[in-house]
């Protein structure tokens, strides 16, 4: 207890006389009786302001320390630390689509007219999204390690598979991913999980009881033509509800309706591009807002349309 | 005033023509105070104030019963009475106001941080609202936000509601309602009426044993005598009778007062005031009338609450604006708000206050103070000044012989309560003499059912000087009851105020000797004016002018220590002229009263209580002053305070240096003398600048002589300088100066009841020395509530720096609202708490009273150590938890800046990190909240190390020690607690907490261990150099 100096046996600290609020805020501000600015003379805040410099560096050296050790030691810039299970991504990849609103929080893809102004947003963006894949060179060789993967034939380590654009003809930049038909082209991506391998849905015998008709019976078809096309993540797209399954019209899954399994797993190979189905809505009601959801199936993907497992979900609406 | 009809009534008298002049009685000014916000007009707290002035003892019965219409043999008529009772209304006291219930209960809930934390609710709430009517699923996190802030506010507020009403609820305890009956004369009949329901003009039987119904004006007495000392606190019971003796009405013999009692003998009178309008209804009145105000540490909390709540609406109304301009949603900018809010405002510190005062409080009634407001626990700490009353307080209140003066000696008694003080020799003939005289002269006896009872603790009927006297021969003699039985006594004449002494003749108890023996007791002077030899070493010697002078020697030598000396003498008469079987007459005495032989003197005081003297040098040492505020006479009063060592050894008062150089008391300097003892009526002549000059030059003060005004006033000066006052009483007198002082403090057992109406506090054993405790737990529980608060407000900072960076830097959220509300009411409560229960560091009783102007709970040096080093260690440690999960999970720090938008956006479900994974909504809200968990414990981390070095202020922890087990408890329990959120399944749907990995418990580790050597770092650099700068800055 800091204790006046001039006091004497029991005498006790006189009130403070008071003084109108104006005055002691321009004393505290300026004070030219102790020479004191903001409650201190320049010389305390000279020291305070070095305490707290040195205070400050030291609290930032420990943390950078502590920062710059554990990046170094425990992260590997090419591996994540924690994968699948072992961390919080889990095991279950997610579906995105493209393209995507301006509006981070909105899933409407909306435009007015067949007009280039109207749509030149949405092409804009699916030439940015896939401009990647159109710079890696379009045949094998060209990028460095790029491998022309086919259903036989994996890639080896460190290299990556392909991806054909031409094989989403007409959802191409050429033909403005048939936006102006009013028929327009969502492209679906499956999320990479480092080291994540699928388990396919292979066995025509086996499929759950929830896949889509359609859907099943694709997979019976492709198998029947070729077993290897078995394995593969599996796409089906369908309205929300009934009124929007009758408005969603005709869909095309472009190149095939799934993700080639070769392409898995993700491991951060330099070069690689996540594999793309283009879903062409042939010809969709408009003038009126459609529900989309599109399911990837396979058996690790987990499915949950409130927790948004295993699906994507956008509206479509054209007028 | 119509009403009354008269202009001579009792309001026109004591109101009086004057009008409020803004001064007391004295002439002296006012002291600023606030009027009361109740119905009292500002004058009539002033008539009050003033000292009592009616005329209905001067005036003579005739005119009374006149002025009253009615009788003294019959009575008033049923009805007049009915129709004075319809205009005065019943007699009683109107109870003191009381705040209701849901008033108080409002207070609770919305005083504090309640309000703040109410804004952020409806602010919560109305997030929710327009979500919820803008977009179809919206998240429920606002509307669960808003009920969890608002459930807080109500529990916490019901929380100090019930703490409030748990101590309030002591008082009802000592409420002892036994309805009173009176006896009364109506229309000449004699009826038993309820107190209540006595009127003006009522004329009244009172006997012995009974409480005076009303203030009463004696019309017939016999021996009648009442103890006022509730009212004036002189300790003798007063005899009253017809005779108007004094202009002053308490002083005057023909008045008695409302709820004094009767001791002796019967009276009647006639009611003239009654109710509210009596004495003691007045001084109850002046006592409820009083503004109090703030105890000192509402105060400190009041100052804090509005240093917290600025802080936290300036940085919510900057960053709400900050975000606007960032070009943030207005609602996100809301919701902000209601994080900084949230984050900013300690939810559970004032409950923490709240529960240290209160174990505090259990605490000192356990050590006999029992604590009625829970803030007056810390009053008693800050406490400046103690106005101590003597009697009861100070004194045992109970007469004891101090002093005889025999054989041409002064013999000393033993006066301590346990007999351990000084012996003396009890086979001299001068003793045995003395001793009988004191035996036999003496109608005091022993209640009965009283065997166990030490002597000096036996309750006696009759005077308190006789027993004083049987006591000290009941220890002397042994049975004084089987002594008086073999000198059976033949005949008395007690003591009256002509006489001044009191006689008796007994029979001898010794077979060989036949004759009388006379003794005689009473006034000094009067008794030697009756003697002619005196029993000198067993010898009958003349008594001549050199035996007379020793006599006035002992005499004045006892007087001037403010004893009451007695004379005593005997005589034996001869058997020839009284053989047995003589008719002695005492009315008119047959036998002599003259030419007695002179035995000698015994004095009496209340003598003072054994640990008094240790608690008044603990007071000094402590910074505190004691001065002493009594009803009695100066020069007792002195010499009770010189004993006790208000007055220590060696100060003199301006009387006694005047005495010493022999010169006029004008011509002493004042400032010389340290001591001072001030009579009433010469305080009556002061000006409030004169009263303060004496406070304030002074530092050992005696008020002798005082009325319950001039306490008030007293105790009005010594605040107006600036003291925290504490006045202990037990009197109804007393009770307007316990109400007004910053803490008063009532006697438990000899209390009245208003004094504990009026007191903050109740001393259960009335010992002065309870007092000392109540200042050191006060002042540690100053100590050790810096301590707690130094402690919850340092997690502010790793509370607010997460929303700031969310804002600022656009990274995904470190910390959430919810797990702010779990350290805040979870992890941080228990440890703060304990930190209650703290030993004091030094010996806080050595050290000076704390400045209330300057030395503040909450100094701008706490928030500095808080917010300013300690806290912005534990904010980097939570951010580097944060930065070492969102790395090891694919988040390197680069990426997290400039992510925040993409990442709480549902749309997206695709976010990529810097491995090139790609992340769903769901599974990176999922690491979030692993972070904020993560977060939070590692707050809990520094927390352990924050508690340990909040422990001391000064001290080293090894010098410390680890003893407070209520506080290894906290670490145990904020680390189980941490846990339990963290792993308990289903904490993720409940509070969105997720279970960590053990290595992510432990990165916060190294910030841990830094904040611990920097503390003792910095300790360790106060004690070297004390008052050095870092002291000046750092040292809360």
């Amino acid at each position: 207890m800091i204790r006046n100096p001039r006091l004497q046996e029991f005498q006790i600290e006189t009130k403070p006389e008071r003084k109108p609020g104006r005055q002691k805020f321009t004393e505290f501000l300026r004070n030219t009786e102790t020479g004191t600015i903001l409650g201190r003379t320049p010389e305390s805040w000279g020291k305070i302001l070095i305490f707290y410099l040195i205070f400050y560096s030291a609290l930032f050296a420990l943390a950078s320390i502590c920062m710059v050790t554990f990046l170094q030691q425990y992260i590997n810039p090419r591996v994540p630390r924690l994968q699948q299970d072992y961390g919080l991504i889990g095991t279950s990849p997610g579906l995105g689509f493209r393209p995507l609103p301006p509006d981070v929080r909105s899933t409407l893809i909306w435009y007015k007219g067949t007009g280039y102004e109207s749509y030149k947003y949405w092409e804009d963006q699916l030439i940015d999204f896939l401009s990647v894949y159109k710079k890696k060179g379009q045949t094998a060789g060209a990028g460095q390690n790029i491998f022309n993967c086919d259903f036989k034939h994996s890639p080896p380590p460190g290299k990556v598979c392909d991806v054909d654009i031409q094989g989403w003809s007409p959802c191409i930049q050429e033909n403005h991913f048939s936006y102006h038909l009013f028929s327009p082209c969502i492209f679906l991506k499956l999320n990479r999980i480092y080291g994540w391998r699928p388990e396919f849905y292979n066995d025509t015998r086996h499929l759950p009881k929830e896949m889509p008709k359609d859907l099943v019976s694709h997979i019976k078809n492709i198998t029947a033509y070729n077993k290897d096309y078995a394995n593969m993540v599996w796409i089906s797209c369908q309205g929300e509800t009934p009124a929007d399954k009758e408005n969603i019209g005709p869909i095309t899954y472009l190149p095939y309706q799934g993700f080639p399994g070769y392409f898995y797993p993700y491991e951060n190979a330099e070069g690689y591009l996540s594999p793309l189905v283009a879903i062409h809505l042939v010809k969709p009601n408009t003038g009126i807002l459609i529900n989309i959801e599109c399911r990837a199936w396979a058996k690790n993907i987990k499915y949950d349309r409130k927790e948004r497992l295993g699906v994507v979900h956008f509206e479509l609406m054209l007028q | 005033m119509g009403e009354h009809g008269r202009t001579d009534s009792y309001r026109v008298a004591t109101i009086g023509p004057i009008k409020d002049d803004n001064r007391t009685a004295d002439g002296q000014y006012k002291t600023r105070r606030k009027p009361p916000a109740k119905k009292r007009k500002p004058g009539d707290l002033d008539d009050l104030k003033q000292e009592l002035d009616i005329d209905f003892h001067k005036i003579t019965p005739e005119e009374l019963y006149q002025r009253f219409q009615t009788h003294p043999e019959n009575g008033l008529s049923h009805a007049k009475a009915k129709e004075n009772l319809e205009r005065d209304g019943p007699n009683a006291l109107t109870p003191p106001k009381q705040t209701p219930e849901w008033v108080k209960f409002c207070k609770n809930l919305f005083g504090g941080f309640a309000l703040l934390l109410w804004i952020g609710a409806i602010l919560c709430f109305i997030a929710y609202g327009i979500q919820a009517s803008t977009v179809e699923e919206p998240a429920d996190d606002n509307l669960y936000l808003g009920i969890v802030l608002a459930a807080v506010v109500i529990v916490t507020g019901i929380f100090s509601y019930y703490q409030e009403s748990k101590s309030s609820k002591i008082m009802e305890s000592f409420k002892n309602m036994v309805p009173q009956f009176a006896t009364v004369i109506r229309e000449g009949e004699k009826l038993t009426l309820r107190a209540e329901d006595l009127v003006l003009g009522d004329i009244v039987e009172v006997k012995f044993g009974d409480r005076i119904p009303a203030d009463v004006r004696i019309i017939e007495a016999r021996g009648f005598k009442v103890d006022n000392s509730s009212l004036t606190g002189e300790s003798e019971p007063q005899s009253r009778g017809a005779e108007f003796t004094h202009e002053n009405p308490l002083e005057t013999k023909n008045l008695a007062f409302f709820s004094t009692n009767a001791v002796e003998g019967t009276a009647k009178g006639i009611v003239i005031c009654c109710g509210d309008n009596t004495v003691m209804g007045r001084i109850a009145g002046l006592a409820s009338g009083l503004d109090t105000g703030e105890t000192p540490i509402a105060k400190e909390i009041h100052h804090f609450i509005h240093l917290i709540t600025g802080v936290a609406v300036f940085l919510g109304v900057t960053f709400f604006l900050i975000a606007f301009i960032l070009g943030y949603h207005w609602l996100d900018a809301v919701i902000f708000l209601i994080g900084i809010i949230v984050a900013n405002v300690p939810e559970g510190l004032l409950a923490t206050v709240t529960v240290c005062l209160t174990l505090t409080a259990k605490r000192m009634a356990s050590k006999n103070c029992l604590v009625k407001n829970l803030e007056a626990v810390e009053t008693l700490g800050s406490t400046s000044t103690i106005c101590s009353d003597k009697t009861g307080t100070l004194t045992q209140n109970r007469m004891t012989v101090a002093h005889m003066w025999f054989d041409n000696q002064i013999i000393e008694a033993d006066t301590t309560e346990d007999q351990s003080g000084v012996q003396y020799d009890r086979t001299s003939p001068g003793f045995k003499a003395l001793a009988k005289i004191a035996t036999l002269c003496n109608r005091a006896e022993f209640k009965g059912g009283q065997d166990g009872v030490p002597i000096l603790k036996k309750e006696v009927a009759g005077d308190a000087s006789e027993a004083a006297l049987l006591k000290c021969m009941e220890l002397a003699l042994g049975d004084v009851l089987s002594i008086r039985k073999r000198n059976k006594k033949v005949c008395e004449i007690p003591f009256n105020s002509t006489n001044k002494y009191q006689v008796s003749i007994h029979e001898s108890d010794d077979p060989s000797d036949p004759r009388h023996l006379l003794v005689m007791k009473g006034a000094p002077e009067r008794i030697l004016e009756r003697c002619s030899t005196i029993f000198i070493g067993g010898k009958e010697k003349v008594l001549d002018e050199e035996m007379k002078e020793a006599f006035n020697n002992a005499y004045l030598e006892l007087g001037g220590l403010g004893e009451r000396v007695l004379g005593f003498c005997d005589l034996q008469l001869p058997s020839d002229k009284y053989p047995i079987g003589y008719k002695f007459n005492t009315d008119d005495p047959n036998f002599p009263l003259e030419n007695l032989r002179f035995v000698g003197l015994m004095s009496m005081i209340d003598p003072p209580r054994a640990a008094v003297p240790d608690a008044v040098a603990k007071c000094r040492s402590a910074g505190i002053k004691v001065i002493m505020v009594t009803g009695d006479h100066p020069i007792t009063a002195k010499a009770i305070a010189k004993s006790v060592g208000i007055i220590s050894e060696g100060n003199e008062t301006v009387e006694d240096i005047a005495a010493r150089l022999n010169i006029p008391v004008s011509e002493v300097n004042p400032r010389e003398a340290k001591a001072a003892v001030v009579h009433g009526t010469e305080l009556r002549e002061l000006n409030s600048d004169q009263l303060d000059e004496i406070l304030k030059y002074h530092t050992e003060i005696v008020f002798a002589r005082t009325s319950p005004q001039q306490k008030l006033i007293i105790v009005e000066g010594c605040q107006r300088l600036g003291a925290i006052v504490a006045v202990t009483g037990d009197g109804v007198n007393d009770s307007p100066a316990l109400k007004k002082a910053d803490i008063g403090v009532a006697m438990g057992i000899a209390g009245s009841d208003v004094s504990k109406q009026a007191a903050d506090m109740i001393l259960l054993d009335d010992n002065f020395a309870s007092i000392v405790t109540g200042v050191e737990e006060g002042r540690l529980i100053f100590d050790n509530l810096k301590k707690s608060i130094a402690y919850t407000l340092t997690s502010n900072i790793p509370e607010i720096s997460p929303f700031l960076a969310f804002i600022l830097c656009d990274i995904p959220l470190p910390l959430g609202t919810v797990t702010i509300l779990c350290i805040d009411l979870g992890t941080d409560m228990v440890p703060a708490i304990s930190l209650a229960y703290e030993e004091a560091e030094s010996d806080i009783m050595k050290r000076q009273p704390r400045n209330p102007f300057t030395d503040k709970l909450v100094n701008e040096r706490l928030i500095s150590m808080a917010y300013g080093q300690i806290g912005m260690i534990q904010a980097a440690a939570g951010f580097f938890v944060y930065f070492v999960i969102m790395a090891e999970n694919g988040f390197l720090p680069t990426k997290l800046f400039g992510i925040r938008k993409q990442w709480d956006s549902k749309a997206i479900n695709d976010l990529t990190d810097s491995y090139g994974q790609e992340w769903t909504y769901r599974d990176r809200k999922a690491l979030e909240f692993t972070c904020h968990t993560a977060f939070f414990v590692s707050i809990v981390v520094v927390q352990w190390a924050d508690l340990i070095i909040c422990k001391t202020r000064r001290n080293s922890i090894i010098h410390q020690g680890m003893r407070n087990w209520a506080l290894n408890f906290g670490l145990i329990f904020e680390t189980a607690l941490a846990a339990f959120l963290s792993y308990t399944p289903g904490m993720d749907k409940g509070l969105r907490m997720y279970p960590l990995k053990f290595v992510w418990w432990l990165p916060a580790i190294p910030f841990m261990l830094s904040i611990f050597i920097y503390d003792e770092i910095r300790r360790f650099y106060l004690r070297r150099n004390p008052g050095g700068w870092l002291e000046q800055e750092t040292y809360y």
